[in-house]
């Protein structure tokens, strides 16, 4: 039963590494800029709808609120940071240094405005709130950030296969030069994009947060777990992403049942390092070479 | 449209590739640019379009200044290119190729050219519209970087190396395409290409470049009369 239970913690959480991961992806994908400032962003999410939950607001309009400010502040890192460097012809590396800059700002803004310490959602009632399925315990912020992150993976599917501005972002990242002579205009895409990552990353971080607690630096170690997750996945399958991150969230709460639970990080590792040997193009990568 | 070109010079950074190139084309014309690898040629495409600025001179589309606009803008007003080798979004459909472009070149009121058109141009597409782009032949995916080229309202499209991978049947077919669209639909046109014999066949002039520079431009019957391969 422990195993049981540990599995399906382990997937809810897989969960909402899976939607960090899937956006983290479709921002790199686009823009090619390793977004490491996303983890800040996640962070910022819920310290957004923690603050106006306790302004009275109900938490619909929190969780909104928190999803409109991430947007807006992913749209301004984007077009004031990342697209002048990439009109001045910045490396990728100079970028990642950027992001970094970017996410130690957001973390400390964060800790600054807000505290350094846990916090808690006191305002939001019904936290505690548990759901017996058979033998398993679920929270109901669980049972939201499940429902919510599998949403946002069909959603931004179908976003990305079926209107025509999700073909437009899929047409950017495939052939960049080409976008610019065919008027794609791939910096307001650019911005789009990184708009929608970041309003989407504040849904999981928010179910987290009342589910569990929040914590400035913590978001760091769920981006490295999404960064394994989209690499093994193969960059550019957001289901291919998910799926791993899922997969790895549940071996890391399976190994807590076998060892201390400071080595699962250790494993996730060790896993990322047999995957990068074995199969260095990930599990789902379908993408096709470029025309020659 | 026309196109006219007054001396102008641009290269990468300080130093110009190109200088001194002046020319002129009328709507429904087709233009070869020709020259050795590395005379100016692309170079001269992609000032043209903006992509690279001038340092001198000037560039006019339909008594239109244009030299100072955006990429994007120039493309508004017609200008398109044809990239050698890569014009075509691998990573999409050919169904959603078309469309994509479709949309963003779509100017209100005007009669443009629809993906319906395009079609009707390379009906292999249609066969294969739901296939991704990267994976067809590099015929198919010519076809589809042309048409690419040719959505909404183009005035004057500049094409790169439009043959290279292409079998020479499948060539000549496709120049005989493009020489028609040009004359019904008044479109200007410049031909890069190193297939001299099939660009001859569909173009009205000639100008060749060496090191940078203009050192032959004449009509195209004119040309087939003179021994060209001096100026390379």
């Amino acid at each position: 039963m422990l195993l049981l239970q540990l599995l399906v913690d382990g997937a809810v959480s897989g969960c909402a590494v899976g939607v960090v991961a899937i956006t983290f992806a479709y921002v790199y994908a686009t823009t090619g800029v390793f977004h490491v400032a996303h983890a800040g962003l996640f962070t910022l999410g819920g310290y957004i709808a923690w603050w106006l939950s306790g302004q009275g607001l109900p938490f619909p309009l929190a969780l909104m609120g928190a999803v409109a400010v991430g947007a807006a502040v992913g749209a301004v890192m984007q077009k004031a940071i990342y697209e002048t460097l990439m009109k001045r012809r910045a490396s990728p590396l100079v970028q990642l240094i950027a992001s970094l800059g970017l996410l130690a700002i957001l973390q400390n803004l964060v800790a600054l405005l807000f505290t350094p310490n846990m916090l808690q959602f006191e305002a939001v009632s019904w936290r505690l709130s548990m759901l017996d399925i058979g033998p398993i315990h679920l929270s109901l912020p669980q049972i939201w950030t499940l429902a919510s992150s599998l949403a946002i993976l069909a959603g931004l599917v179908l976003f990305s296969t079926r209107t025509i501005l999700g073909k437009r972002i899929r047409a950017v990242s495939s052939n960049r030069a080409l976008a610019e002579i065919t008027r794609l205009r791939p910096f307001d895409v650019y911005v789009v994009v990184v708009a929608i990552a970041s309003g989407l990353v504040a849904v999981p971080s928010v179910f987290i947060g009342v589910d569990q607690a929040m914590q400035p630096y913590t978001s760091v170690l769920v981006l490295l777990t999404a960064v394994i997750a989209v690499i093994a996945g193969g960059i550019g399958s957001l289901p291919g992403a998910f799926i791993i991150s899922v997969v790895l969230a549940v071996l890391q709460n399976l190994v807590l049942a076998l060892m201390p639970g400071r080595w699962s990080i250790a494993f996730t590792f060790m896993l990322f390092i047999v995957f990068i040997l074995i199969k260095p193009t990930g599990l789902f990568q379908t993408r096709l070479k470029r025309a020659s | 449209m026309t196109l006219r070109v007054d001396t102008i010079q641009a290269g990468y950074g300080d130093r110009s590739i190109v200088g001194g190139i002046s020319f002129e084309i009328a709507p429904g014309q087709i233009m070869a640019l020709f020259g050795h690898n590395g005379a100016g040629k692309s170079t001269t495409l992609r000032a043209l379009l903006g992509l690279i600025p001038i340092s001198e001179g000037s560039i006019w589309l339909d008594g239109q200044r244009i030299d100072g606009l955006s990429v994007s803008d120039r493309i508004e007003r017609g200008l398109r290119l044809l990239p050698e080798g890569r014009g075509v979004f691998p990573d999409l459909t050919i169904e959603e190729n078309l469309a994509v472009v479709a949309a963003a070149n779509r100017n209100a009121g005007a009669s443009g050219i629809t993906p319906a058109e395009i079609y009707d141009l390379f009906p292999i597409l249609v066969e294969k519209r739901r296939a991704l782009a990267g994976g067809m032949s590099g015929g198919q995916q010519q076809m589809l970087a042309f048409g690419l080229a040719l959505l909404g309202s183009p005035r004057c499209v500049l094409l790169e190396e439009p043959s290279v991978g292409l079998q020479p049947d499948l060539v000549e077919q496709l120049f005989a395409h493009f020489r028609q669209i040009c004359t019904e639909r008044q479109i200007s046109a410049i031909l890069i290409e190193h297939k001299i014999t099939s660009a001859l066949k569909i173009v009205d002039d000639v100008l060749i470049l060496n090191n940078g520079r203009p050192v032959f431009h004449e009509s195209c019957d004119v040309t087939r009369n003179t021994d060209i391969w001096k100026y390379f």
